[in-house]
């Protein structure tokens, strides 16, 4: 992965100061602002957009090794994921571990 | 109840020890798990291991280490990064206005460092009615819980990282799945109509976001999707 354009460290630092900022803000304003105004609401909608944006370009369109399994194999560990989750009592642990078994059975299926 | 949790915990010594133990138990394996996938991440994509660890105790928050990961592979530029982390971080913000005035008078470099200790799950225990009530006693009990919370992230980024690198490749992919997976059931474990609609539109829109305009895809995606549930969601409130 020589051809990428930084340094890791380089963009584990920028990732540090992008969410040190907030942290900043909040201890220096805390009593001042209100957290459940608008722009909070609006910025904390956004988080949850785009982290279901990251879920999908995981799962979905995968950059490393995932892309290696098939998108079938894929939507099925989704699919045991939200089901787990949902049976189990909306635990997370249960879900996340079938979801990944899932993942690790298919491919040992397909390896061997 | 909450009398006799209050006098046991007077103390910040005794408070401090409680919330250690209470950080060995539902909270560390949360924290493992999701660390040890991005530390599978981090080895796939290219980081040595210090950077890996270097990401869950600086930026601790595994959102913006993952989506900065996956950017940084995609080739962005670091300002695409630094946009992408700062908006999936912005809920330390809230966080931390309302969790910091718990502690009392503390000074601002008391409060920025519990400010970066703070986590989503170091925030909901103390936001229990089982955590202690008195200030000093508070900040004991945050500080060793959260101190707990990052080393076991240190050490679970260090198992994923050298688990990817060593394990067959079915377990290494196993691994790798669990940031999705812990996301998804983050997400969908939401009360709020707003919030899902906020999760639905992202999903939707990634794709054809991605067919057009694949660099900048996941903000578009965030932004848009975040704005929609923002849109709609107000005008569906309850006018009281």
């Amino acid at each position: 992965m020589s051809e990428l354009p930084h340094p890791g460290f380089v963009v584990v630092l920028v990732a540090a100061a992008a969410t040190f900022v907030w942290r900043v803000l909040g201890a220096v304003l805390v009593g001042r602002v209100d957290p459940d105004g608008p722009v909070v609401r609006w910025f904390t909608l956004t988080s949850y957009a785009l982290l279901a944006a990251l879920v999908v370009r995981l799962v979905g369109l995968p950059t490393g090794s995932l892309a290696e399994l098939p998108a079938t194999v894929r939507a099925g560990a989704v699919l045991v994921t939200i089901t787990v989750w949902w049976l189990g009592r909306r635990r997370p642990l249960p879900a996340v571990l079938a979801g990944s078994a899932c993942i690790v059975a298919a491919a040992w299926l397909a390896a061997g | 109840m909450k009398r006799e949790a209050d006098l046991a915990l007077a103390d910040p010594g005794a408070a401090a020890r409680a919330g250690f133990r209470v950080a060995i138990g539902v909270p560390l394996l949360l924290v493992s798990g999701g660390m040890l996938g991005f530390g599978a991440l981090a080895h796939d994509i290219g980081f040595a291991s210090w950077e890996a660890v270097l990401a869950s105790t600086v930026v601790w928050a595994l959102p913006a280490q993952v989506v900065a990961t996956e950017l940084h592979a995609a080739g962005a530029d670091l300002l695409a990064i630094a946009i992408a982390a700062a908006l999936t971080s912005m809920r330390f913000f809230p966080m931390a206005v309302a969790l910091l005035p718990t502690f009392g008078r503390v000074g601002l470099a008391g409060r920025v460092a519990q400010s970066h200790l703070m986590s989503a799950t170091s925030w909901a225990f103390l936001m229990r009615s089982a955590a202690p009530s008195e200030p000093r006693a508070r900040l004991a009990y945050h500080t060793a819980f959260a101190l707990t919370c990052i080393t076991a992230a240190a050490l679970a980024t260090l198992a994923g990282w050298l688990g990817a690198a060593a394990l067959p490749q079915p377990l290494a992919l196993g691994l790798l799945f669990m940031n999705a997976a812990f996301f998804m059931v983050l997400l969908i474990d939401q009360r709020s109509r707003q919030a899902l609609l906020a999760v639905a539109s992202g999903a939707l829109l990634y794709g054809p976001v991605h067919a057009g305009l694949p660099e900048m895809a996941l903000l578009l995606a965030g932004v848009l999707g975040g704005t929609v549930a923002f849109l709609l969601g107000d005008r569906l409130r309850p006018r009281s």
